[in-house]
């Protein structure tokens, strides 16, 4: 844009009609009680994840340092959600796993995100052979159950926090990418893609220009949704053996309370509390993403 | 036999919305005798569907209505759930836009018509055997082979649809036949046979007809008596003719005025406006002899489920400059393909030429590019060419954007809107498709175009998704901006009419062929082939009630 | 949605390949919106009476045969996943199971020489593929049997549980969320929705763990784990009774988690398809509420969710991994959850395989069945 006066008064405007959208998506957002909720819900449990060095030192998992401790201890005001097997306490064990959980759950799903969005654009924007091919990998993607890949990828890589990670990431994105290409063919059909053909434009003008702006909404909405979605992952994983055993995370919590027959030995709280920290978790990211999605397409509210 | 009333009838529709709440039909009171025809016109957004929706009780739960309907005396609202549901379609039915959403997309159209005959069978058709009898009956009456009901609605043209909705209408015997925009979406001649096919039916019967729709030539060919809706309020009420031929009200002469009638020579190269565009030059452009575009021997095919098809066979055009040129046919004839490829949208068969400039079409991507500068093309929908999140500054940028050009930016866009009329352009710059109507959209797509500073324009059905106030304004536009710049413009369009505004040359297409090419006043007023006088004659004429008293 | 009435040849033109341009055809792409793209672009198609009629469909036989093609390409990405990820990605598969148990020098070149891994790769997946085509998967190196007959074994277990879990997922979850859009933001449908989000939110296995300690442990209603008391005949009637009430808690976690998706998708594709202008026409013609839902909402409502949920029936599946571990149930799930702790990679690989194929073919069977309940997707 030239450095006219009135065009600069014209990036006022746009900036104002951005801040008004702002305010009008928070008014919508505000209005949603169980985002608001939800919103609330994620911020306690990312406080916590990030302050848990702070709240409980490193050494309180240590199992050398609780020989004192009564182990299975229910639920009390010594042990406020109970010990392990090992005399740990359940809530340094929720602290600390909602580090990895949530962690692997956010980068699981950025990976997923990228890939999903680029074959999505790919699949739905170019025609021909090539588009075809991607099509065909996405379908594949799209039929076969991530868990059953993603079980296949960890069990021959190293464990680790990394490989979950990957193993989530390369193999969650099918559904990213459904959206997305439906998305883009929605709009490939539209007269302004015509338009810009007509004007001149080139296969990246269009698609930087018209198609990624106009998937970009619902991937956001998409991502908070899938969040959630990683995090279960995560918590599968790590039950069947093939998360990262040196450290802490809601699936390796549940996956100890399995080794130890917890649910059949009246331990309840062994398998109940990783339980409701991840459904919380899953459940407020859930929300959230709804909202996103409501506000960002009204025609979707009822869902 | 029943009579419909409507007394003071006013529509709220209550919506949680900051709007509050909408009033979509206020204080209207029409009658419609028993065996009378009332036709009600006006754009989108007049009332117009909401208030015949109400006749069968059919609003949605959010809408109140206030005044009375009386349907053979009877106030419907009075009436309990089971009472409204035997008098719909057994004493009113509806023929909706079939070629739309209409018929339900995974039943057999057959079996469709024989839902309403069970609900409604009247004593007459109380044995499945009976019922299909009728139906098959039915399917004679409008024309429909009776093998076509075992098809599913996506098995069956738009003509073919609307005529499963007319038998369906007329299934139960219903003392009313209430039509919502019957012919909208099909093309003249089809919307021809339709029309007059209903006019017939519904007159051999002495059911009464309610009509809506947006073309008021429509209505005026049926209805003996015409209402005009605007904002949801009645305009003006009475008998067709006076309606159509003298119309009192500043608004109805309006809508009147919008329709071209072919061979008035107040209308020729003069679309009736009340914004007309300026001609600013002392001197204004006429056509020339300098031949800009041309195509020779123009073939183009498709593969499709049929086999390889063409769409466009050895066609011959020339487009000179200063030279409004219109090409007219219905939908399937061709007629967008043939500007695509003249674009070189399309590929093009082997032994087709196409020149600009008196040079071959250039067929690389970057050479392509800079042709495109000097071509460009409006499509059909000014909402749709738009994208919803760019500013209007952002759209008529676009074309310089891609196409390279970096100096006076700013100027160039400014300038382009004011030559679409946009002005003043500075107003306009930061607003959104959404926050304009939809010809200041239309003139912000022209813009989008006239900032490359083409030499010709291509305008697909450019006034066909536009009010019919709004219709006049875009043409003479056009006008204007061959008038003013000397630009060529290429016209493709569906309405005889529309040449006959605007046009200095036309060209009738049929099935990929172009059957007639010549002069307007030449085609129109003598038209040689056969194809051209039907097209001319299935042209819908104000008043007259030509359809019925023709047939 | 508004379609503008192009020529139709602008809708057909032949840059878009058919398959991609036409959503409404395309399984993998349930949107209902989309599907009317199809029935939009016949009808933009009008003009005179005869030559406008859109064509005819297309021969159930080259539907087959395209959709069959597509499964064969999904069964063989799979064949050549299966081996390229268990042979060529980092790390050798015997080194690494050398780190989890002690192994000697020796040990680890019998081994080796085991699992054909001495020879060029080429030659590995040649033998590979003939083994897959003969039925020979390797050998168990924690059971020391074949993986194909212990597959065998294991096969109808995970069968009859996953079987029994699908129907009753989607039978609950279509009707539910048709009712439930229906009665859209009644109490009903505000208590039906929560609940499904509320399951939707947790691991399947964690449910399992929950309900296995309720009513197994706590309660002790239900068996704990396997799937029949040892010593009974199972198609005697005390051993038919004794594995259903083996079956209850394990279909029950796998239920739940999944019928939950199945509800919000019918209720969604229901709402959508509420707003449409043929149940206007329904309800002129005079039927009742009752009847606008079940013979037209409804049927239509059903077609995108149909393929949605035959998606979804993969990871119904995969969830089966997590509860037969739960449970003890002595399914294909169970093995693979053996194969992971061994870790015994020719198990897995062919549990891997077996699980692909049985979903690729659920998938190929909902296809064809779609294209029956459809009638638009004939013309494809």
């Amino acid at each position: 844009m030239s450095a006219n006066t009135p065009a600069v008064d014209g990036a006022k405007l746009v900036r104002e009609r951005r801040l008004n959208n702002a305010k009008k998506n928070w008014a919508l957002f505000r209005s949603d009680a169980p985002a608001l909720i939800g919103a609330v819900v994620l911020l306690f449990f990312i406080v916590i994840a990030i302050a848990a060095p702070l709240i409980a030192p490193a050494s309180m998992l240590d199992v050398t340092q609780q020989l004192d401790v009564p182990r299975y201890a229910p639920p009390s005001l010594d042990h406020p959600l109970g010990t392990d097997d090992l005399g740990r306490e359940m809530w340094v064990r929720i602290l600390w796993g909602a580090r990895v959980s949530i962690l692997v759950g956010v980068a699981a799903t950025v990976m997923s995100m990228l890939i999903g969005t680029i074959m999505g654009l790919a699949a739905g924007h170019f025609s021909g052979l090539f588009g075809g091919f991607i099509m065909r990998i996405v379908d594949f993607f799209i039929v076969l159950p991530s868990l059953l890949l993603a079980i296949v990828l960890s069990s021959v890589l190293e464990r680790g926090v990394f490989t979950i990670v990957v193993a989530i990431g390369l193999t969650s994105w099918a559904s990213t990418a459904r959206i997305v290409r439906s998305q883009t063919l929605s709009v490939e059909s539209r007269l302004y893609i015509e338009r810009a053909r007509i004007l001149g434009a080139g296969h990246s003008h269009i698609l930087f220009r018209h198609l990624l702006p106009a998937v970009m909404p619902l991937v956001l909405a998409n991502t908070t949704l899938t969040v959630g979605g990683a995090i279960i992952a995560e918590s599968t994983l790590s039950f069947l053996g093939l998360g990262d055993t040196s450290k802490e995370s809601w699936g390796t919590i549940l996956k100890n309370s399995m080794d130890v027959s917890a649910a059949t030995s009246g331990y309840w709280w062994y398998v109940l509390t990783p339980g409701v920290a991840i459904l919380l978790v899953v459940l407020a990211f859930t929300m959230v993403g709804r909202a996103f999605e409501a506000i960002i397409n009204p025609a979707l509210r009822s869902r | 036999m029943t009579d419909l009333h409507f007394e003071n009838v006013s529509i709220t529709y209550r919506s949680s919305s900051d709007r509050g709440d909408v009033v979509a039909v206020k204080d209207v009171s029409l009658d419609l005798p028993a065996g009378a025809t009332l036709g009600i016109a006006g754009e989108s957004g007049s009332g117009k569907s909401t208030l015949i929706m109400s006749a069968l009780r059919l609003l949605p739960k959010s809408a109140r209505l206030d005044g009375r309907v009386l349907l053979g005396g009877q106030d419907i609202r009075e009436l309990s759930f089971g009472q409204i549901r035997a008098v719909r379609w057994a004493q009113a039915s509806i023929v909706f836009q079939g070629a739309l959403h209409s018929l339900n997309p995974v039943r057999e159209v057959g079996s469709q018509i024989i839902e309403a005959l069970e609900h409604h069978s009247k004593g007459t058709w109380t044995t499945p055997q009976k019922r299909r009898d009728r139906m098959f009956e039915l399917l004679a009456e409008v024309n429909i082979e009776a093998a076509k009901s075992t098809a599913y609605p996506h098995e069956l043209s738009g003509g073919q649809k609307q005529r499963i909705m007319i038998a369906m209408a007329l299934a139960c015997e219903p003392d009313i036949i209430i039509a919502d925009e019957p012919t909208t979406a099909l093309d003249v001649i089809v919307q021809k046979q339709i029309l007059s096919g209903l006019a017939r039916l519904v007159a051999e019967r002495g059911i009464s007809l309610l009509m809506i729709s947006h073309d008021l030539a429509v209505l005026s060919a049926v209805c003996a008596n015409l209402a005009i809706m605007r904002h949801g309020r009645l305009v003006e009420y009475g008998p067709s003719d006076d309606v159509c031929l003298s119309p009192q009200e500043d608004y109805t002469q309006q809508l009147a005025g919008a329709f071209p009638q072919i061979g008035d020579p107040e209308s020729r190269l003069n679309p009736r406006t009340r914004r007309p565009a300026e001609v600013a030059r002392a001197e204004p452009f006429t056509k020339t002899d300098e031949v800009v575009l041309e195509a020779k021997d123009l073939s183009v095919s498709f593969d499709t489920r049929r086999g390889r098809e063409r769409a466009v066979r050895g066609v011959d055009l020339q487009l000179k400059k200063a030279e409004i040129l219109a090409v007219v046919g219905q939908s399937g004839s061709g007629k967008t393909t043939l500007a695509r490829s003249l674009l070189g949208l399309q590929e093009v068969e082997a032994g087709s030429q196409l020149f600009f400039a008196g040079k071959p079409l250039p067929r690389k991507a970057k050479e392509l590019r800079a042709f495109r500068r000097q071509v460009q093309m409006i499509l059909q929908d000014p909402a749709g060419s738009l994208n919803p999140k760019r500013s209007v500054y952002e759209a008529v940028v676009e074309g310089l954007k891609v196409q390279g050009i970096k100096d006076r930016e700013y100027e160039r866009v400014v300038g382009a809107l004011a030559a679409a009329e946009l002005t003043p352009a500075e107003d306009y710059l930061e607003s959104i498709p959404q926050e304009l109507s939809g010809g200041q959209r239309q003139r912000v797509v022209i813009a989008g175009a006239l900032a490359l500073d083409p030499q010709v324009l291509i305008a697909d059905e450019p006034v066909a998704s536009l009010d019919a106030s709004v219709r006049g304004e875009i043409l003479s536009l056009f006008l204007a901006l061959k008038k003013n710049l000397g630009m060529s413009a290429l016209i493709i369009t569906h309405d005889l009419g529309l040449a006959w505004n605007i046009a200095d040359t036309v060209a009738v297409m049929k099935r990929g062929e172009i059957v007639e090419y010549g002069e307007v006043e030449k085609v129109l007023s003598d038209p040689q082939h056969e194809y051209t006088q039907e097209l001319l004659a299935a042209v819908p004429r104000l008043g007259s009630q030509s359809l019925v008293r023709n047939e | 949605m508004s379609t503008p009435t192009h020529d139709p040849h602008s809708g057909d033109r032949p840059d878009r390949g058919t398959d991609t341009a036409t959503p409404g055809t395309d399984p993998t792409n349930p949107s209902p919106a989309s599907a009317k793209g199809t029935a939009d672009t016949a009808e933009t198609n009008p003009a005179a009476v005869d030559m406008d009629e859109p064509p005819a469909g297309g021969s159930f036989a080259r539907y087959f045969l395209r959709k069959l093609g597509g499964a064969a390409t999904s069964m063989i990405l799979v064949i050549v996943l299966g081996f390229f990820a268990f042979r060529m990605l980092p790390g050798d598969p015997v080194l690494k199971i050398a780190k989890e148990r002690p192994m000697s020098p020796a040990q680890i070149a019998e081994l080796r020489s085991q699992y054909g891994l001495d020879k060029p790769v080429i030659v590995q997946f040649w033998d590979y593929l003939v083994g897959i085509v003969t039925g020979d998967l390797g050998e168990s190196y924690v059971y020391r049997k074949s993986v194909s007959s212990l597959i065998g074994e294991y096969l109808g277990p995970t069968l009859l549980l996953t079987g029994t879990a699908a129907v009753i997922a989607i039978a609950l979850g279509l009707w539910l969320g048709q009712l439930s859009a229906w009665r859209r933001n009644s109490l009903f449908d505000k208590l039906a929705s929560s609940t499904s989000l509320i399951f939707w939110s947790v691991p399947t296995f964690w449910l399992g763990l929950i309900l296995l300690m309720i009513f197994g442990g706590t309660l002790q209603w239900l068996p704990t784990g396997g799937m029949i008391t040892p010593g009974l005949d199972p198609w005697s009637p005390a051993g038919i009774i004794d594995v259903i009430t083996h079956l209850i808690l394990p279909v029950v976690s796998l239920v739940a988690v999944v019928y939950a998706q199945f509800l919000m998708i019918m209720r969604a594709s229901l709402l959508e398809e509420m707003s449409e202008d043929y149940l206007t026409t329904a309800r002129a013609k005079g039927l009742t509420e009752d009847e606008v839902r079940r013979r037209h909402a409804v049927p239509n409502a059903l077609l995108p969710t149909v393929t949605v949920v035959f998606l979804h029936i993969g990871g119904l599946v995969a969830g089966a991994v997590t509860v037969e571990a739960v449970f003890s149930w002595p399914g294909l799930g169970k093995l693979t959850f053996e194969a992971i702790r061994g870790p015994d990679l020719p198990l897995l690989q062919g549990t891997f395989v077996v699980f692909s194929a049985i979903i690729i073919v659920m998938n190929l069977a909902a296809d064809i069945v779609y294209r029956f309940l459809d009638p638009r997707v004939r013309r494809a």
